[in-house]
C-alpha cells in the first residue's frame, strides 16, 4: 500500500472535534486505558487540563503489539468520522509505545512547528493576497 | 486557482557559477519534505533545485517508515514527517544479501551455561542485520541527493539507518530545531556577491578577489588561445564584461555608487598589473602609448635570449656551465629592452626550454643546444 497523504501532528483534544476532517491522516498520542483484541479495538486517552478525552483506536494493521496499559503510545493513521454513537475512529497503521515521552516538551514542539506554519502562510498571503493559501 | 510555493525561486536564478559560494549547497539541508516535494527545479543544471534563492540537491530528511517497498537492489521506504511523504530509495547492504533467512540460534534465551561464542555472534549478526531493515512505523533517518522521476520526487540515499527514539526525543528535538534551521539559514536570502567594486580597495574584498583571479584566468587563455603578441588595454577590455553584471549599477547600496565603466577599468587595471607582476606580459617601452608584449609569443625578445646564449656560451667562461639568468637579464636589457623585469625573463626562459630551444644545466643556468 502506497501512502501518500502526509499525517499532521492533533492533539488527542482535537481528534474529536471539527478541526479533524473524515479522512484525514493523522499522528497523535494517549495513553493506553484499554485493549480488546478480540475486536482489535484500543482506547487512548489524553488530558488537557482537567478534562479528559479518549479516542478509539482500530488496531488491525498493527497487531501483533504488546500493550501496557498506562503507558504512553504513539498513534499515526486515518480518522473515520461515523454518525453513530461511537464516535470518532482512528484506523492506525502505526502504533509505537513511547512511556517516558516529555509531554510538555512535546506540546511545545507541536505548537511550535504550527506557529512556523502559521507565520509562512501569513507571509504569502500578504505577498499573493489573490492566490488560495495551501492547506496546513 | 494557483497554488502558492514557500519555496518558490524568483524569476532570476542566481548565476551557477556562484552557486559554490552558498554553503547551503554543499550542506545536506534539512528541509521539511514538503518544500522537497515542492520546491524547483534549476533551469541552468537540472538535478540540482532551488528552495527560495538557495541552490541544493543534497538533503538528510527525519521521518516515519509509511511504505515499504521491496525490489532486489533496494528498499523503497516511503517517508513521512509530518508535512509530507517521499519516497527514498535506500540501497541493500551486499553482506545480507547472502544470509537468507535469519538463522535461530540454538540457545535463544541466552542464559545458556557459560558463553558459547557462536550463538553470540550469531545473535550479533541478526541484531546487525534488525538495524538495517525497517518496518512501518519506524523512524528513519535519510540522507541523500534528490531526485525527480517520473514526476515524482524522490531521495537516493547515500546513508540511512533506523533511529532508536523511545521516548520520542529525537523527532521532538527534530521539531523544535527545524523552524529556527528555517528562519536563520534556508530562508534568508542567498547573499549573491554583488559587491560595488568602486568603494573597495584593491584586494581589500575577497569579492574582488575572486574577480580578480578569474579575469587573470580569462586573459591569459584569450591571450594564448589568440596568439597575441602585443596588445594595448581597450583591445582585451570586452573580455571582462560578463564578470560585472550591468544590473549592478543601478542597485542601491549605502557605498558611492560607481558606474560599470569605472568597475571595468579599475578590474582591468589590477589585472594587467597581476599579469605584469607574474612576468606573463610586458610593456617593452615606457612611452605613453600602453602597449603590452605578450612574453611567450614575443618572437623578437626569443630571438634575443637565443643570441645571447649563442655567442656567450662561445666564450670559455661560459662554454661549460651555461649562462646564468642575472647575466642573461642584463644582457637581453642591453639588446632588447631595458624595463625587462626578472620574472619576464623565467617565463621566456621556461618557454624555451618547453621547445627544446635552450636547455638549463643547472636551476640557474641556461645553454643553447
Amino acid at each position: 500500500m502506497v501512502v501518500t497523504e502526509r499525517t499532521a501532528f492533533y492533539f488527542p483534544w482535537e481528534i474529536n472535534t471539527d478541526m479533524v476532517k473524515d479522512g484525514t491522516s493523522v499522528r497523535t498520542y494517549g495513553r493506553l486505558t484499554s485493549y480488546v483484541p478480540e475486536e482489535s479495538k484500543a482506547v487512548l486517552s489524553g488530558q488537557q487540563s482537567s478534562a479528559q478525552c479518549h479516542m478509539s483506536v482500530q488496531t488491525t494493521l498493527v497487531e501483533p503489539f504488546q500493550p501496557i496499559l498506562g503507558a504512553q503510545y504513539f498513534v499515526l493513521g486515518e480518522i473515520e468520522k461515523t454518525d453513530g454513537l461511537s464516535g470518532v475512529l482512528l484506523r492506525s497503521r502505526a502504533l509505537t509505545c513511547v512511556d517516558g515521552v516529555d509531554l510538555t516538551l512535546m506540546q511545545q514542539a507541536i505548537v511550535e512547528q504550527r506557529r512556523f506554519f502559521k507565520e509562512r502562510e501569513t507571509k504569502m498571503n500578504v505577498q499573493a493576497p489573490c492566490c488560495e493559501s495551501p492547506p496546513t | 486557482m494557483m497554488a502558492v510555493n514557500p519555496g518558490g525561486a524568483d524569476a532570476e536564478e542566481p548565476p551557477s557559477m556562484l552557486w559554490g559560494l552558498d554553503p547551503v549547497f554543499s550542506a545536506y539541508s534539512r528541509l521539511y519534505i514538503t518544500d522537497i516535494l515542492q520546491m524547483k527545479e534549476s533551469r541552468q543544471v537540472p538535478g540540482v533545485y532551488f528552495y527560495k534563492t538557495h541552490p541544493l540537491f543534497q538533503v538528510d530528511v527525519l521521518g516515519t517508515v509509511v511504505y515499504k517497498r521491496e525490489r532486489e537492489d533496494f528498499y523503497c521506504y516511503g517517508v513521512d514527517d509530518s508535512t509530507g511523504v517521499i519516497n527514498c530509495l535506500c540501497w541493500k547492504d551486499e553482506k545480507w544479501r547472502d544470509q537468507g533467512e535469519p538463522t535461530k540460534c540454538r540457545d535463544p534465551s541466552g542464559s545458556s551455561r557459560g558463553f558459547n561464542i557462536e550463538d553470540e555472534l550469531k545473535r550479533l549478526k541478526e541484531a546487525e542485520r534488525q538495524s538495517t531493515v525497517l518496518e512501518i512505523g519506524d523512524l528513519l533517518r535519510v540522507r541523500g541527493t534528490v531526485k525527480t522521476s517520473r514526476d515524482a520526487r524522490e531521495i537516493k540515499a547515500t546513508s540511512f539507518y533506523k533511529v532508536s527514539d523511545p521516548v520520542m526525543a529525537v523527532q521532538i528535538s527534530h521539531m523544535l530545531d527545524m523552524p529556527q534551521l528555517y528562519r536563520k539559514c534556508y530562508d534568508q536570502p542567498f547573499q549573491m556577491p554583488s559587491d560595488d567594486l568602486g568603494g573597495t580597495e584593491a584586494g581589500g574584498s575577497s569579492h574582488f578577489h575572486y574577480l580578480l583571479s578569474r579575469s587573470v584566468l580569462i586573459l591569459k587563455e584569450f591571450l594564448l588561445e589568440k596568439e597575441v603578441a602585443r596588445f594595448r588595454p581597450y583591445d582585451v577590455e570586452f573580455l571582462l564584461h560578463p564578470l560585472i553584471p550591468s544590473s549592478s549599477a543601478e542597485q542601491e547600496s549605502d557605498q558611492p555608487r560607481t558606474s560599470f565603466a569605472t568597475q571595468i577599468r579599475k578590474l582591468l587595471k589590477e589585472t594587467l598589473s597581476v599579469l605584469q607582476d607574474e612576468g606573463q606580459i610586458f610593456r617593452k617601452m615606457r612611452t605613453q602609448d600602453e602597449v603590452y608584449n605578450v612574453t611567450e609569443q614575443d618572437k623578437d625578445l626569443h630571438t634575443a635570449i637565443k643570441d645571447v646564449l649563442r655567442e656567450d656560451t662561445k666564450r670559455e667562461k661560459y662554454a661549460e656551465k651555461g649562462c646564468h639568468v642575472l647575466h642573461i637579464l642584463s644582457s637581453v636589457r642591453q639588446r632588447y629592452s631595458q624595463n625587462l623585469s626578472r620574472e619576464v625573463l623565467e617565463v621566456a626562459l621556461t618557454f624555451l626550454e618547453c621547445n627544446s630551444d635552450i636547455i638549463s644545466t643547472t636551476e640557474a643556468h641556461y645553454t643553447v643546444l
